[in-house]
C-alpha cells in the first residue's frame, strides 16, 4: 500500500535544499492540491486556491504549446518583484515551488528536476484506481471508512 | 472522487454556462451563505471588467473530511481552452442557463460545447443539475421551451435568480447529494461483489 508520507518527505527535501524556497505544493492536473509544505510565514495564504491556479496556469501553458506545436512543456517560471513561482511537470501532477526573488534559479531548477522524477513514480501509484480484492483486505477496510465518511457528509448536507 | 495525501476525499463541481449567465454570482452566493460546511477562501481569476477570465474557485469542507472543490468557468466564447482545463476531472456539473430570450444562441453554444467535452460521460453517468437562471428577466423564456430547445428535459432542473439567491441552495444540494449518493452506491456495489 502506498505510503502517502512519501509526498511530504520529497516536498520537505525540496524546501530544505535551498534557503530561498518558501513553499512547495504538489497538485494534480484537475487543480487538486495533493500535498504541500511551507516555511513559517505571517502572511496567511489559501493553499488550495494557490494550488488550483498553479495547476490551471500550467495546463493552460501546456495547451498553448500544443496549439503552437512546440513540444512538451517542462517548466513555467513567473517572476514577480518580490518572488518567483516555478511550476514543473511531474507526470500526472504539477510541482509548484514558490521562492524569494533572489533565489539561485539554477539550483531550484535542479532540485525541481530531481523531485519531479521521484514524485512522478509515486503519483502514478497514488492516482491509479486499484481493483477490489475478492477477500477482505485493507482495501475493503478503506472502503468501509470511505462509506462512513460519505454517509456523514450526506447527513451534514441536510443542514446546509 | 479523489483523495489528497492527508486522506481527505475531494469532489470537483463545475458551474458551466454562457457569459454572463450568473455562474460567479451563484458560486459567490453558495460561498457567502453556506451553513453546516466549512468554507475556504474565494479565488477569482477575472478581467478588469469583473468577467471571469479563467475560473472562480472555493471549497466546502464537511466535518467528516469530505471536500467539495467548486469551480466556475469563463463563459465568453474565446476562453474555450481555459474551460477545457477547468472541466478536467469533474465529478458533477451545474449547467447555468440564462433565461433571457436573446441568450438562447449562447446557451445552445454552451451546452453543445459541454456535450463535446464530456462525450459519453454526459450521456451515461455524470451527475448534472440544470439552473434556469434569471427567471426574473422580463423576456425570460418558459421553462418547458428552454429545456426542450436545449435538450435538457431529463435532468433535475431548478428555476433560480442568483442575484437574490433564489433556488441556488436547492440546485447545489441536489447535485452534491447526487454525487455523494452515486459514490456510496459504487462502494456498496463493490462490497456486494466481495460478499
Amino acid at each position: 500500500m502506498l505510503n502517502v508520507k512519501a509526498f511530504d518527505e520529497i516536498l520537505s527535501k525540496i524546501i530544505k535544499s535551498e534557503s530561498g524556497i518558501k513553499k512547495v505544493i504538489l497538485v494534480d492536473r484537475t487543480g487538486l492540491t495533493i500535498a504541500h509544505v511551507s516555511k513559517f510565514s505571517y502572511y496567511p495564504v489559501d493553499i488550495d486556491g494557490i494550488g488550483a491556479i498553479a495547476s490551471a496556469v500550467f495546463c493552460a501553458s501546456e495547451e498553448q504549446g500544443k496549439n503552437l506545436d512546440i513540444g512538451e512543456l517542462k517548466i513555467v517560471t513567473s517572476e514577480f518583484d518580490d518572488g518567483k513561482i516555478f511550476a514543473a511537470s511531474c507526470g500526472k501532477g504539477v510541482l509548484c515551488v514558490i521562492t524569494e526573488a533572489d533565489v539561485n534559479i539554477g539550483m531550484v531548477r535542479l532540485v525541481i528536476k530531481k523531485g519531479s522524477d521521484k514524485l512522478q513514480q509515486i503519483l502514478d501509484e497514488f492516482l491509479a484506481e486499484k481493483p477490489v480484492a475478492p477477500t477482505p483486505t485493507p482495501e475493503t477496510t478503506k472502503e468501509m471508512a470511505e462509506k462512513e465518511e460519505l454517509e456523514a457528509a450526506l447527513k451534514e448536507l441536510e443542514k446546509f | 472522487m479523489k483523495r489528497d495525501a492527508s486522506g481527505r476525499i475531494h469532489f470537483k463541481i463545475v458551474f458551466w454556462g454562457a457569459s454572463p449567465s450568473g455562474k460567479t454570482t451563484a458560486l459567490k452566493w453558495v460561498h457567502e451563505n453556506v451553513e453546516g460546511y466549512n468554507k475556504g477562501g474565494f479565488t477569482s481569476v477575472d478581467d478588469p471588467n469583473g468577467l471571469t477570465l479563467y475560473f472562480d474557485y472555493t471549497t466546502l469542507t464537511s466535518e467528516s473530511n469530505v471536500i467539495f472543490d467548486l469551480y466556475t468557468v469563463a463563459g465568453q466564447k474565446r476562453h474555450k481552452h481555459q474551460r477545457n482545463v477547468v472541466l478536467k476531472g469533474t465529478d458533477g456539473v451545474i449547467f447555468v442557463v440564462d433565461s433571457s430570450r436573446n441568450m438562447m444562441p449562447d446557451n445552445k453554444f454552451s451546452i453543445e460545447e459541454l456535450r463535446d467535452n464530456l462525450g459519453d460521460r454526459l450521456v451515461s453517468n455524470l451527475p448534472i443539475v440544470i439552473m434556469l437562471n434569471k427567471r426574473d428577466a422580463p423576456d425570460s423564456i418558459t421553462k418547458k421551451k428552454l429545456l426542450s430547445e436545449l435538450g435538457l428535459d431529463r435532468y433535475h432542473t431548478y428555476e433560480t435568480i442568483a442575484t437574490r439567491g433564489i433556488g441556488i441552495k436547492s440546485a447545489f444540494t441536489s447535485l452534491a447529494r447526487e454525487i455523494l449518493a452515486k459514490n456510496l452506491q459504487k462502494i456498496e456495489d463493490k462490497q456486494r461483489k466481495v460478499l
